[in-house]
């Protein structure tokens, strides 16, 4: 006998959801037969307000549109405006650019451990995590100023050099986080209840990952080899030797063997950073922000983060504003359409697993 | 890179009539201006002949004074490692697009977007509910000509004894009769 579907209401405020968004599900038993999307909580117009700023008074906004991982979104932003202007950046600057980078994407895993965890009723993990996260906050809160929003990377390099000492802190937090890393395995993948609430959920197929618009962790998840880094390198990352990692099963398991991988990629990659960087200059001075005109014509800056593929669109009538300025999150195809024709057919108990292991963010939904 | 630049305008050139390309770009970059009639059409001939697979990104630009809109869609191809930016004008009274979901499905979230922000009809999309804005009835709230200052001036109400610029001690002073303190005098504006 069918059963009658039972239409319940997940978010906007519950703990499963990375932010303010609502899944609205239609259930029969414990099966969902239909999933859909509602957002509309949390929008704050930021491209409007840029529009109403100068190119580098956009700075304080650009940093909020994904709050776990703010990083990327500034660093595709103003390398969108050199791109605009040819503005060179020095060499220094673009080593040091990575190195925040690959801190903020470790950063971002961290969180991620958490609330992967957390979704399946496992809370020590995120304890651990969250708890050793804050030793990189703190290189950050060292570095610029702020533990989470940065306002490092801009137009024309970064805003500051590297403090006294701050590589050989860096390399002891490595090192310390390396080692930790092994007592995550054990805590997490070794854990039966883990293995079994992940393996085979929210199974997104190879042949049908790139039609959906799926990018980053997600889609090497799912065995297909894509990375901006590698695929249209970016600041330094074509002088770095790492490795892609990708696992065949597209389910929740493989693509959290795929971050777990990466974390250790990060660790590779900010070693070789303080190794091979120059001396020299930080940062190629803009002119006074108030009288800096860009000429007319666009630009668009990707950057690869935890979630895939975050992009910045900027468009420049020739003025000291934007004309126009256009945030393009991994989220709007994971959070959206994704997620609405990855629930149909699993388990109800499984949403919130499923979207952490998506990366979803609501925040650069609606910016 | 040339070679493989000159390749795409050449296919490109050969099967759009009606394309321009602009093409002075140092890095991976190529665009077309096309009519807005031909953007299903080149989009999927990118998709599935010349390997575009990666849709980026969808966006919409308001030309207030040229009366137009230009809508961007940016196109990632993995193979050849190129990014294709595919521009068109429309009229900015009558903003019609074909809509372009069938192609991608991401495209739905983009097209959903620009039809509350610009007020840009895609024919064919099927979007049943209210993306972001909820309840909306006025303008496209994107668009240039949408005067954020007056709409909030005529949506929401000052308080009264919260207006901006005004001397507080004496409002507070006014409003519970009080004396201003002699101490307190020397600090006026």
């Amino acid at each position: 006998m069918r059963e009658k579907a039972t239409t319940l209401y997940i978010g906007p405020q519950h703990p499963g959801i990375t932010g303010n968004m609502m899944v609205k599900v239609q259930i029969e038993g414990d099966t969902i037969v239909k999933a859909r999307t509602e957002v509309g909580y949390l929008h704050r117009a930021f491209e409007k307000l840029q529009e109403r700023r100068n190119w580098l008074q956009s700075f304080t906004l650009l940093c909020r549109f994904c709050v776990p991982e703010p990083d990327p979104v500034e660093e595709s932003y103003a390398r969108a405006v050199e791109l605009l202007e040819g503005r060179e950046v020095p060499e220094r600057a673009k080593y040091i650019r990575v190195l925040v980078l690959e801190l903020a994407r470790m950063a971002s895993y961290m969180l991620w451990y958490g609330g992967q965890n957390g979704s399946l009723g496992l809370y020590t993990m995120g304890q651990w995590s969250v708890g050793d996260r804050n030793y990189i906050l703190d290189l950050f809160e060292e570095l610029t100023g702020g533990r989470i929003y940065h306002m490092y990377i801009w137009p024309g390099g970064v805003r500051r050099d590297l403090p006294e000492g701050f590589e050989s802190k860096v390399l002891k937090t490595m090192d310390y986080l390396e080692k930790r890393l092994k007592d995550y395995d054990d805590l997490m993948f070794s854990n039966t209840i883990f293995q079994k609430r992940t393996q085979g959920v929210g199974v997104i197929p190879k042949e049908k990952a790139v039609e959906w618009g799926v990018v980053g962790p997600v889609l090497r998840g799912s065995g297909i080899h894509s990375d901006i880094r590698i695929d249209d390198p970016y600041e330094v990352y074509d002088k770095l030797d790492f490795i892609v990692p990708t696992e065949e099963g597209g389910d929740i398991w493989s693509r959290a063997l795929v971050r777990r991988q990466e974390i250790r990629q990060s660790i590779r990659i900010i070693r070789q950073v303080i190794d091979k960087m120059p001396s020299g200059e930080y940062y190629n001075r803009i002119p006074n922000p108030h009288k800096w005109a860009l000429p007319k014509g666009d630009a668009y800056a990707r950057t690869e983060a935890t979630r895939g593929e975050v992009g910045m669109y900027i468009v420049s009538d020739g003025s000291t504003h934007p004309r126009r300025t256009h945030f393009r999150g991994a989220a709007y195809a994971h959070g959206i359409t994704l997620l609405e024709d990855l629930l149909v057919g699993e388990n109800v108990a499984d949403i919130s697993a499923i979207m952490n292991s998506l990366g979803t963010c609501p925040p650069e939904i609606e910016r | 890179m040339k070679e493989l630049k000159d390749n795409i305008i050449n296919r490109i050139k050969a099967n759009f009539k009606d394309a321009t390309e602009k093409n002075d770009f140092s890095y991976n970059r190529l665009d077309f201006h096309v009519n807005k009639e031909t953007i299903p059409s080149i989009l999927f001939y990118l998709k599935d002949e010349m390997g575009f697979i990666h849709l980026s990104h969808i966006s919409c630009v308001d030309w207030l004074e040229e009366g137009e809109f230009e809508v961007v869609f940016i196109v990632w191809s993995p193979k050849d490692k190129i990014k294709v930016f595919v521009k068109t004008r429309i009229d900015r009274n009558n903003p019609v697009l074909d809509n372009i979901d069938m192609i991608w499905r991401q495209a739905n979230t983009y097209e959903r977007e620009l039809k509350e922000m610009f007020g840009v009809q895609f024919t064919g999309l099927v979007a049943p509910e209210e993306f972001i804005l909820e309840d909306w009835q006025g303008p496209p709230p994107f668009r240039r000509d949408f005067d954020t200052a007056a709409y909030a001036e005529k949506t929401f109400w000052h308080r009264p004894g919260r207006e901006d610029a005004q001397n507080v001690r004496e409002t507070i002073s006014k409003r519970d009769g009080e004396e201003i303190p002699d101490f307190a005098k020397k600090y006026e504006r």
